[in-house]
C-alpha cells in the first residue's frame, strides 16, 4: 500500500465518510472506491462487482479476480444526555468501539472539557442542543441525568426520530413516572415502551464503572439486532 | 446491521510510517471453516518484529511476523501466505481450531 493512500484513509475516516480499500493481491496495488466514483488501471473492468460489493457493505474477495474488498461505513452515534460520573466511563467504552460520540448537558459544572477531554460536549438544553446535530435511525440516545428537565426533552427528539436505542436511567419508578409524563404528551405505547429503562442489562454491579459497562452491553447487543 | 467497529490498525501504521518505521500490513483476506478473526482483520508489524493487531487468536502471528520481516529484508512488495489445521506436530504452526486462513502481507511505503 503507498504512503499517500493510507494518508488518504486516515482522512475518510475521520470525515466519517463511507468508502472502501480495493487491493490488487497480484500487483500490491491499492486504490480508494467511493460511490460514483470511477476506478483505474486493473480495477476498471471489475467497477460493477465492486460497487455490489460495497453495497453489501462486505469484506472479501471479487469472484474470478485478484481484487481484495474492505468496506467502511459511517460509524454509529451515540448521544448522552448529562455529564455525570456515570458518562466519564462510558465515554472510554464507546471510543473503544468506535462510535461517534457527543455530550448534552446544559450545567457548565459538569459539561468541562476537564472532565472530559478530546470530547464533543454541548453545554445547551437538549432542544437548543439537537438543533445542531444531525440524528437519525442510526443514533442512540443515553439518557443519564434522571432529570426530566433535561432527559425528557431529549427521549422525546430520539422517539420522534426514531432512534435505534434509547436508554434512560433511573429506578422502576422513575421510570414509571416518565412513561406516564411521554403518554401525556402523546406519544404511544409502543414507543415508550422501545425505551430500555431502567437502562443497562443485569450484571449486578451497582459502581459507575459497571453501570457503563451494563449500559454498552446493551447498546452492543441491540446494534446487532438491527436491520 | 454490520457493525462499524475499527481497531484503528491502519491510524497506528499511519503513526508508525511517521516515526521513519518500515511497516508491513497483514491483512486476512479469506477463511475456511472455523477461523478465529474474521475477513478484513489487520496487524501491523515493523522491521524490529513489534506487532499490534492479530489475524487469528495467536496461532499464526509468530509466523506473520517471521514472514513480514523476510519481506522487508527481501524489499518485496507483497506476498500472500496461507495457514492450513497442523496435524503432524502439536509444535508446528497451524490452526488448532480447524480453520484455514489465507493473509495478505504488503508494504506501506
Amino acid at each position: 500500500m503507498r504512503k499517500n493512500i493510507l494518508e488518504q484513509i486516515i482522512k475518510n475516516k475521520s470525515l466519517k465518510l463511507e468508502f472502501a480499500i480495493v487491493t490488487n493481491l497480484k500487483s500490491g496495488e491499492s486504490q480508494i472506491f467511493e460511490l460514483n466514483k470511477k476506478l483505474t488501471g486493473s480495477f476498471e473492468k471489475f467497477q460493477k462487482e465492486i460497487e455490489e460489493f460495497f453495497k453489501s457493505k462486505k469484506n472479501g474477495m471479487i469472484k474470478n479476480s485478484e481484487i481484495f474488498v474492505e468496506t467502511y461505513i459511517r460509524p454509529i452515534k451515540v448521544i448522552i444526555i448529562g455529564a455525570v460520573h456515570i458518562a466519564q466511563y462510558l465515554v472510554n467504552y464507546v471510543k473503544s468501539l468506535n462510535f461517534e460520540i457527543l455530550i448534552i448537558d446544559p450545567r457548565g459544572y459538569f459539561a468541562t472539557t476537564k472532565r472530559f477531554p478530546n470530547l464533543k460536549i454541548i453545554n445547551k438544553w437538549p432542544e437548543e442542543a439537537f438543533k445542531e446535530i444531525n440524528t437519525n435511525e442510526n443514533t442512540a440516545l443515553i439518557a443519564l441525568t434522571h432529570d426530566p428537565k433535561i432527559d425528557d426533552p431529549a427521549l422525546q427528539h430520539a422517539l420522534n426520530k426514531n432512534f435505534y436505542y434509547i436508554g434512560a436511567l433511573g429506578s422502576k419508578k422513575t421510570h414509571e413516572n416518565r412513561c406516564q409524563r411521554l403518554k401525556e404528551s402523546g406519544f404511544t405505547d409502543k414507543q415508550i415502551n422501545s425505551i430500555h429503562g431502567p437502562i443497562g442489562i443485569k450484571l449486578g454491579g451497582k459502581s459507575a464503572p459497571e453501570i457503563a459497562l451494563s449500559i454498552i452491553a446493551q447498546l452492543v447487543s441491540e446494534t446487532y439486532n438491527k436491520k | 446491521m454490520r457493525n462499524s467497529f475499527d481497531e484503528k490498525i491502519l491510524d497506528e501504521a499511519y503513526d508508525w510510517i511517521k516515526t521513519d518505521q518500515k511497516v508491513v500490513l497483514a491483512t486476512v483476506i479469506q477463511t475456511w471453516g472455523s477461523s478465529p478473526r474474521q475477513i478484513g482483520s489487520r496487524m501491523i508489524i515493523n522491521q524490529n518484529g513489534d506487532f499490534s493487531g492479530s489475524v487469528s487468536g495467536g496461532c499464526v502471528e509468530t509466523s506473520v511476523v517471521r514472514e513480514s520481516i523476510n519481506l522487508l529484508k527481501e524489499n518485496k512488495q507483497c506476498k500472500k501466505i496461507e495457514f492450513k489445521v497442523s496435524n503432524e506436530s502439536a509444535w508446528e504452526i497451524g490452526l488448532a481450531c480447524g480453520g484455514e486462513i489465507t493473509i495478505f502481507l504488503e508494504q506501506i511505503n
